[in-house]
């Protein structure tokens, strides 16, 4: 009697499969990152040959003064201070004499960067219907640096 | 006792966990993690300030990052391409290289400000001056998400 052969079916070994897959998994886990990819954004203007003319008159001036980051910003608007609240429906009036009108965004060097996002982002949402902002866009917010600052400035012969 | 010798013995079943859908769900996280596999080109741990509005900045352009760090590690700026990990900068001329570097390479390059809400403005204002220098034209200010309750 002849005995059948034992036949060896083949296959691949997954033994080790998950193991594998697990280190996949936890090294896609540690490096992987789901950076946060919003924030406020502005653009810069245009470099141009012929800067433009410098009227103080003609613009909104918010100045952000130190304070805490978590309490609300401690602001001047145009020399005079004003709670937080008060400095949209202010920049209102201002702009309905004139909508075009620029608003600058100066922070004292002491203040946190906390601070000045509060206030630029108030500016940026006035466009939103009452009570979250004004119902009004303000189409220029500028923010210049110290340095700009200073030669605006000595160019006006004002000594800070 | 003989009885007993042949009835046999009684088959335990042994408590087990049924383990065959492990890999499709294993499969499935490895999936979803190649898929949304990011680098993280910059590690700087900052609190970012809270913000209403908020904008998505487009990655497609993979912006440059400039981050300023928190007080426990002294405000340190770091800067990155965007494709390769963030390096230390101790001064500004050194941020105004690199800017310009990259500007000169792609004039439309945006430039993400990545700093903690605690930063004294003067630190970001220096980075800002060397980004004004620099004639870049789109940043981007990191915030995140302010909440009803705040």
């Amino acid at each position: 009697m002849r005995m059948k052969k034992k036949e060896i079916a083949s296959e691949i070994f997954t033994g080790s499969m998950a193991d594998v897959s697990f280190l996949l998994i936890i090294y896609f886990m540690i490096t992987s990152a789901f950076s946060a990819t919003r924030g406020l954004d502005f653009a810069l203007p245009e470099d141009t040959s012929t800067p433009q003319e410098i009227k103080q008159e003609d613009s909104i001036d918010v100045h952000v003064l130190p304070g805490p980051v978590d309490a609300p910003p401690v602001v001047e608007v145009d020399g005079q201070s004003m709670p937080i609240d008060g400095m949209l429906p202010y920049i209102a009036e201002k702009l309905q004499q004139n909508p075009e009108k620029p608003v600058i965004l100066r922070t004292d060097p002491d203040a946190s960067y906390g601070n000045m996002i509060a206030v630029f982002d108030l500016l940026r949402r006035a466009e939103q219907p009452p009570p979250d902002g004004i119902g009004m866009k303000i189409e220029t917010i500028s923010i210049p640096t110290q340095r700009e600052i200073q030669n605006i400035w000595s160019l006006l012969g004002v000594g800070r | 006792m003989a009885l007993t010798l042949f009835r046999g013995r009684q088959r335990e079943s042994a408590g087990q966990i049924f383990t065959a859908s492990m890999a499709d769900i294993v499969f499935l996280l490895i999936v979803f993690y190649v898929l949304t596999y990011k680098v993280e080109v910059d590690r700087t741990r900052v609190q970012l300030p809270d913000t209403w509005v908020r904008v998505k900045i487009p990655e497609e352009e993979k912006p440059a990052v400039i981050s300023i760090a928190s007080q426990q590690e002294g405000f340190l700026i770091r800067v990155s391409t965007g494709e390769e990990m963030s390096l230390p900068v101790s001064t500004n001329e050194e941020i105004v290289t690199f800017a310009s570097t990259e500007v000169a390479r792609d004039p439309n390059k945006a430039f993400i400000i990545k700093a903690d809400e605690h930063v004294p403005y003067e630190r970001f204002d220096a980075v800002l001056d060397a980004l004004k220098q620099s004639k870049a034209k789109y940043i981007y200010l990191l915030s995140d998400q302010k909440t009803v309750e705040e």
